[in-house]
């Protein structure tokens, strides 16, 4: 950790949610998400609302093996099908993509083999689905089975049978980064401890199942299809059209990318998912609109969730608790397909770094392909398993040295701002308070120790991105731009590339627009994420939108501001400096602004302020006209002022870009890209849970959750994250998993995937930390992921401290917590986990089957091909 | 997932069902379902484990519906829901046990729509079964659909598919019988002897017959009793393990005592020997102990579902140790 200068350090301060009082007049509010209505009234449109005359229905034809040759394809039973409009297959779009420009491994549909079960074969369009599920019964595939993958440690061994030919040992990626120096570090401890743990893959399962709806039209001087609209569930428009543009062969200006409203995103949706590419395509060869849409099914094997992972963590401490060095081995067990892969193995490591003072970090991260539904980016991208290796591991230490596990953290705390041993620049840094809140609230020091027989109490940190420094592809690019138009109705349309997902991107560009513009939120109009219309932001992802998207429509505001300060300046014969923009006036600083500064929140985010008697959009010139005769004077309505602007200058637009800065882009090693961010969120957290000893199962009482966010634009949209962050990850530590035997998902549907329903939830007290960031928005930073992290090792802390057993495996199920309570007591043991145990993983396991068939087994359905060839 | 086209047979009363059902039973994958809350049925008719040509909706016959007193116990319609008998007033007061299981049962959106026939014909479930066509394909079928052999156990020639419904636990323990009624008029039988053990053809229910009725006897009325159910979310979830369990007791001995499991063998099973290790004892510890063990012994489950079956079968024997003790204080 280099210190900087330390003089301006922001001091965090600690908000409660009634005391929101800034001087603020929107930022700062809990208002309502501006689409709340529409989503739950039911009247928003989701891509698969949509519907276009003539469209067809476009159904997938997947894999049933984990990796075959593909010897031949025969498509022509099913297009002889009544009401089958095209069969497209891999041929019909052999252009590579993939979402990482090192990473274009994906064809929109298989062109020699098929890499995992659900692989893409062929689509089918038809004028029903039913129709179109029919006829991909018919379409006839020849195999040639091939040995297949599924462990990433025996995979990283594979000489033959590669899953892709360019990539020796199955290995996607890997990375041997040495920061300081780990041998000095670990010789300098007193004590050093070292530990294998095992984090099962996880899914996002968002409420909205992926679909899209691509729609050709007939250029106008050849007859022939022309440009291409794609409404499609995306956390990435741009990234779309880019992608579209390779697969298709067509010029990015030919293709407009529209996201509607979207169901959630979690990273599930961020990146292009094969459906995006193929229902273009067999637009294409259809000559109509085509939509499909995922079954549930389709969605886990298009997944792109959180790899199983083995993480070998070892940590040197000395005897006061202070970190010398930590040294990690990641394993992701990254599916048939790179996807974001590189970038998960990369921030696996390099978040290591930024949440403590860490001098000597090593890590050596590995990528390993499987064939297995690939891996991606999901919420807390890369640094979820390692962070939940870490805290462990940590209270392990804590609990040796006899040291309180809340006191170790505090002793191991970055000095803010600083660049930590790996080149991260930490600016604003609230874990400190975040630390104290969770402590006071939680009870933790009269309470620790003291709890009943079978509960326990756990504690873990966690932080994150707000937006990655460096765009994955590499350009001198804005990461955001934001352009504002105001007319002569008075109204504020704010154009941004910003992707609202259910996260409230739309919400923080209207407040922010508001704010800055001292006008009524009922003004901002949002026009988003439509690539012809807004300009380019590179999505939503790693959390950057609050920062980069609010920082560009900050700018965009303050450049509309100028134009209005100097025409108003004008009017009311001062320096536009001497405005203050508030409560949709424009008024001179000195003035006495009675009324406005005293109307009640709720009034002034709501009504915009009406010129006079004035309605008709007419009779403004004539007002403006009788303004003029009135002479100077102290305050205007932003109405009048956004009017007087129009008549000096014309049209009233403003744009503004946000291109994270050079300081924060990160070291110069090789992976240095990623992990650098213009500023880190911090979470803290409690946990209190009970175990019962005889069934193994946990119940999680309370979460204390503290997040530091810079400051909370809006405080209720900021709790829900945080609420929705612990609540998923409390998912992942005790009841979700994704199941797999040799390649097949044995779990594909939210049935049997458990996701915790409300039955489950524990009471959650978020807290909100603001440490004020100097370059955020008003001082804002991330708030969706980061505290994710947290909740999975604070309940694995709790079921230590509850009943002494350290699970190295996640989810914490009830036959692993069971298997462990009984190896702890000697009691009768009963292999109730495969052979693994849970407190000392060695492998994953597979889901127990006397039988497989390897894709050999007797093909006797009906309507099989096989079948029918057999029985003449 | 399309619902493949069928035909909807909609009669008015049990003789027109029975008319309709008779010609048209058809068989196999093609047979006809009989649809009453539909929460099993669609979902299985979307993953084409049954494809049938006609479906006979029932729902339109009164006669099927609501709870009666009568001389000899306690009746129910085949087509009452669920959450109409978490409500009733009678059941709760005589046969607490049976609420306690429909209240586990899924959510309380799906038992609006859920029947108790409907759970008592619930269709035996496995990970390799309840699957979609593609899925079921990827690992060549199974014994239960389109293939023939059995993914769980090794070599198997058997059906080894769970019996997941909560409700028959409770019911063996009441010794309910059930009205079964076809061409050739109504036949009666203790429901124990409706379950074959198989998980395919796991019923005894010829296809041209309905069930209409349950039967709660007189005799097991006002039993104390209690169902614990194995399940890893607090709502949704089928179970993983059941243990139903009723009891009589005087001076603070047992008359008698059945136990019943459901969700870890191919059929709701009672513990045979329960019953009489049971019958003139006091309830302690020790004999919990024993009772549990007898349990766990009779359960046989096998991976068909989530957690393994090692940690089920334990299961079976917490909970029915537990629900003991719970019924002794």
């Amino acid at each position: 950790m280099v210190e900087l200068r330390s003089t301006g350090k922001p001091r965090a301060a600690v908000r409660t949610w009634t005391s929101f009082m800034t001087d603020f007049s929107i930022i700062g509010k809990p208002i309502a998400m501006v689409d709340a209505a529409e989503k739950t009234t039911g009247a928003g449109k989701y891509t698969d609302d949509l519907s276009l005359p003539g469209m067809l229905i476009g159904k997938i034809l997947h894999s049933p093996h984990p990796h075959a040759r593909i010897k031949r394809i025969d498509t022509s039973r099913a297009q002889k099908l009544n009401d089958v409009i095209a069969v497209v297959v891999g041929a019909d779009a052999p252009n590579p993509y993939g979402i990482l420009p090192v990473g274009h491994d994906e064809h929109a549909l298989a062109i020699d083999k098929v890499r995992y079960i659900g692989d893409n074969l062929a689509c089918v369009v038809a004028v029903s689905e039913a129709t179109a599920e029919a006829a991909l019964e018919l379409v006839e595939v020849e195999y040639e089975i091939l040995p297949a993958y599924f462990d990433p440690e025996e995979s990283m061994k594979a000489e033959s049978n590669l899953i892709h030919d360019n990539k020796p040992h199955n290995l996607e990626k890997d990375y041997h980064h040495t920061f300081g120096d780990p041998d000095k570090g670990f010789a300098q401890s007193d004590y050093v401890t070292e530990s294998r743990y095992l984090a099962n893959e996880v899914t996002h399962a968002a409420m909205e199942p992926h679909s899209t709806l691509a729609s050709f039209d007939i250029d106008s001087q050849t007859g022939q299809a022309g440009r291409l609209t794609v409404w499609s569930s995306t956390q990435v428009p741009y990234y779309l059209q880019h992608k579209l543009s390779l697969v298709l062969d067509m010029p990015m200006s030919q293709i407009r990318v529209i996201k509607p409203l979207v169901g959630g995103g979690f990273g599930g949706k961020s990146e292009v998912i094969p459906l995006e590419i193929i229902a273009a395509v067999a637009a294409r060869k259809a000559k109509a609109p085509v939509k499909i849409t995922y079954t549930r099914e389709e969605v886990f094997w298009a997944h792109r969730g959180r790899p199983r992972t083995i993480i070998d963590l070892k940590t040197g401490v000395k005897n006061d608790g202070r970190i010398t060095a930590v040294k990690a081995r990641v394993v992701q067990d990254g599916g048939a397909y790179c996807s974001y892969g590189v970038v998960t193995i990369l921030y696996s490591g390099a978040l290591l770094g930024a949440l403590y003072d860490i001098p000597n970090i090593h890590y050596d991260g590995y990528r390993v392909l499987t064939n297995k539904p690939a891996c991606g980016a999901m919420r807390g991208h890369g640094t979820v398993n390692v962070r939940f290796a870490f805290e462990s591991q940590l209270d392990e230490i804590a609990g040796r040295l006899q040291i309180d596990p809340a006191e170790i953290r505090r002793r191991n705390l970055l000095k803010p701002p600083c660049i930590t041993v790996n080149g991260l620049r930490v600016q604003s840094y609230g874990l400190p308070e975040c630390i104290d809140k969770i402590v006071e609230r939680s009870g933790w020091k009269s309470r620790k120790g003291k709890m009943p027989k079978s509960r326990g109490l756990g504690i873990a940190c966690s932080h994150y991105v707000s937006g990655a420094a460096n765009s994955i592809i590499r350009s001198d690019m804005p990461h955001s731009t934001v352009n504002i138009k105001i007319d002569r109705d008075g109204g504020v349309v704010v154009y941004t590339g910003a992707s609202e997902i259910g996260q409230g991107s739309d919400t923080m560009t209207a407040q922010v627009a508001a704010e800055t513009l001292g006008c009524a939120l009922s003004r901002i109009k949002i026009v988003a994420a439509d690539t012809d219309l807004t300009p380019i932001d590179i999505g939503s992802y790693s959390s950057r939108v609050t920062f980069m998207a609010g920082n560009a429509t900050m700018r965009a505001a303050q450049e509309v501001k100028k134009q209005i300060a100097s025409a108003a300046a004008k009017k009311m014969n001062c320096a536009p400096e001497d405005l203050v923009f508030r409560d949709d006036s424009v008024f001179k600083q000195s003035t006495d602004h009675v009324g406005a500064g005293l109307r009640p929140a709720q009034e002034e985010q709501n009504s915009a302020s009406v010129s006079g008697r004035v309605e008709g959009q007419i009779l403004r010139g004539s007002l403006q006209q009788k303004r003029k005769d009135e002479g100077p004077k102290d305050s205007m309505s932003f109405e009048e002022a956004v009017v007087a602007t129009i008549d000096f200058h014309g049209a009233l637009t403003g744009t503004g870009s946000y291109a994270p800065p050079l300081e924060a882009r990160g070291g110069k090693h090789k992976g240095g890209g990623v992990g650098p961010s213009p500023a880190y969120s911090y979470s803290a957290q409690v946990a209190e849970v009970s175990v019962d000893e005889d069934t193994g199962e946990v119940t999680v009482h309370k979460v204390w959750a503290a997040h530091d966010c810079g400051r909370a634009l809006n405080p209720v949209s900021v709790e829900g994250q945080i609420i929705g962050s612990v609540w998923m990850g409390m998912g992942q530590a005790l009841t979700e998993e994704m199941v797999w035997k040799d390649g097949l998902l044995m779990n594909p549907g939210l049935l049997e995937y458990r996701s915790p329903s409300s039955v489950e939830s524990p009471e959650i007290e978020p807290i909100i930390v603001e440490s004020i960031d100097p370059e955020g928005p008003f001082g804002a930073k991330e708030c969706s992921e980061g505290s994710l992290a947290a909740t999975i090792p604070a309940i694995a802390n709790a079921i230590y401290d509850a009943v002494g057993i350290r699970l190295r495996e996640s989810p914490f199920t009830p036959e692993r917590v069971l298997a462990a309570l009984r190896a702890k007591k000697n009691a009768k043991t009963l292999d109730m986990t495969e052979g693994v145990d849970p407190t000392a993983p060695v492998r994953l396991r597979e889901h127990g089957g006397a039988l497989w068939f390897k894709g050999k087994g007797p093909e006797r359905h009906e309507l099989d091909p096989a079948r029918r060839t057999e029985g003449g | 997932m399309s619902l493949a086209d069928f035909k909807l047979l909609r009669p008015r009363t049990l003789d027109e069902a029975i008319s309709l059902l008779a010609p048209q039973a058809g068989e196999g994958a093609r047979a006809t379902r009989v649809i009453a809350g539909g929460t099993d049925l669609i979902p299985s008719m979307r993953q084409k484990l049954f494809e049938p040509e006609y479906v006979l909706d029932i729902r339109q016959i009164a006669e099927l519906k609501g709870i009666r007193e009568t001389e000899q116990g306690t009746e129910i319609g085949a087509l009452t829901t669920l959450s109409c008998i978490e409500r009733s007033s009678v059941l709760k007061q005589h046969y607490p046990v049976l609420v306690e299981a429909a209240k586990t049962v899924a959510s309380p959106v799906i038992r609006n729509m859920a029947t108790l026939g409907g759970n008592i014909c619930l269709d035996t479930r496995c990970l390799w079964y309840n699957q979609s066509l593609t899925w079921r394909k990827s690992c060549g079928f199974c014994i239960k659909k389109d293939g023939d052999l059995c993914h769980v156990a090794a070599g198997g020639k058997k059906c080894w598919a769970a019996f997941s419904g909560d409700t028959p636990a409770a019911l063996l323990c009441l010794e309910a019988e059930i009205e079964l009624a076809g061409p050739q008029g109504t036949r009666r039988l203790p429901l124990n002897d409706f379950y074959t053990g198989e998980g395919d053809s796991y019923r005894r229910l010829q296809l041209n017959e309905l069930l209409t009725r349950i039967i709660l006897p007189k005799a097991t009325a006002d039993l104390s009793g209690t169902y614990r159910k194995l399940r890893i979310r607090g709502s949704i979830d089928y179970p993983l393990a059941g243990v139903a369990i009723t009891l009589k007791c005087l001076n603070g001995h047992i008359e008698s005592g059945r136990i019943a499991l459901t969700a870890v063998n191919p059929a709701p099973v009672l513990v045979k020997k329960a019953s009489e290790v049971l019958q003139g004892k006091r309830l302690d510890e020790e004999l919990a102990e024993l009772v549990g063990d007898l349990a766990a012994k009779t359960a046989k489950p096998l991976t068909t579902s989530a957690l393994t079956p090692e940690y089920r079968r334990e299961m079976i024997r917490v909970f029915t140790k537990r629900a003991l003790l719970a019924l002794a204080n």
